[in-house]
């Protein structure tokens, strides 16, 4: 099967959109997608942009089952290590069922690999969660280290209530 | 200790700041592992596009350090994003000079962040904390914070930069 992968540009948000809620259905959390196309549009395209985005095309000739011929997307954005520093996390990365052994996810992991090295970044992290053993065989076979099971480290999230309460928090003392 | 300030760092603050970083890193028993130099925060953090945001904490010369220094804390944040719900502040580095702690210092600067991160329209601020650190997980869960490797299952997963350059070049 014969695809290339590419920037994504504004337009593309429709489906990157689309993919993104595709994966959520797969994770088994659509209820907590809030974003639409029109903010992706807004939030990745704009003059400092908070991500940057590849998605992976097919000729017409293959589009998908509902038509379409976007069939993968990577969505990434640039963090900072205070040890190694410039650093990439690789926020999704999806190809549509009907469209993977073909080398699409392989594709967009290389070339996000690519634009790493470009900007010198020393390091790409990414999340997976623990029962998707098909990623996390993906990512060990490319040598990715689990720093969760490895390090212990786990990821904490203030939001919300919480996050609002933790400003306040401060006063009282 | 009433007097400090906690102010957004300045390009002649990456001496103090780097200086921060490689305590946090002896704490850890990671010194060795700093390669970060004093060019590199100042091209990364002062340039047309900063990789990230740094607060740092003065005191009075009169409390300085016994090395004369009164920059004597520092947190390092930058924006990340989650396609779910936009916009995150992620908190990457946070350390207060030990002998320095006690005084409210590490809550003050906690408190900046959430109203950096509400301001600046973030849904949410996210960080990484060692699991056998559990006195620092109780103390962020009795604020209200998820622990989402524990209730969600997710694992940190790293590819440093010689397995990428493999991967750049296939």
């Amino acid at each position: 099967m014969n695809f290339t992968i590419r920037a994504a540009t504004k337009v593309d948000c429709k489906d990157i959109s689309r993919m993104i809620m595709e994966l959520a259905l797969f994770e088994k959390m659509t209820d907590q997608v809030k974003i639409s196309s029109e903010e992706l549009e807004r939030d990745g395209f704009c003059p400092n942009p908070l991500f940057e985005c590849l998605v992976a095309e097919v000729p017409k000739e293959n589009k998908s089952k509902e038509g379409f011929t976007t069939v993968g997307y990577g969505l990434y954005f640039y963090t900072y290590s205070t040890w190694k520093g410039r650093s990439m996390y690789l926020e999704d990365l999806y190809v549509m069922p009907e469209f993977r052994g073909f080398g699409i996810g392989k594709g967009l992991l290389s070339t996000v690999a690519k634009v790493a090295k470009e900007k010198h970044c020393a390091r790409l992290q990414l999340s997976v969660l623990d029962w998707n053993a098909p990623s996390r065989d993906f990512y060990a076979t490319r040598g990715a280290q689990d720093l969760t099971v490895k390090e212990g480290w786990h990821l904490i999230r203030f939001d919300g209530q919480s996050l609002d309460d933790l400003g306040n928090d401060a006063q009282k003392k | 200790m009433a007097n400090f300030i906690i102010r957004t760092a300045q390009p002649n603050d990456v001496c103090d700041i780097l200086r921060l970083i490689k305590e946090l890193a002896k704490f850890e028993e990671m010194e060795e592992q700093v390669i970060l130099t004093e060019k590199d925060l100042l091209e990364d953090g002062f340039g047309d596009q900063p990789f990230y945001h740094c607060l740092v904490v003065d005191v009075p010369k009169e409390k300085q350090t016994s090395e004369g220094h009164t920059v004597i804390a520092f947190a390092m944040y930058y924006f990340t994003y989650d396609p779910w719900i936009g916009k995150l502040l992620y908190l990457e580095d946070f350390f207060v000079m030990p002998e320095f702690r006690g005084f409210g210092i590490g809550s003050e600067i906690l408190k900046v962040l959430s109203e950096t991160a509400v301001r600046t329209r973030c849904s949410s601020m996210h960080f990484i904390v060692a699991e056998n650190n559990t006195k620092s997980i109780e103390f962020y869960k009795r604020r209200g914070a998820a622990d989402l490797s524990s209730e969600e299952g997710w694992r940190l997963f790293a590819i440093d930069k010689e397995e990428l350059l493999k991967m750049a070049t296939k």
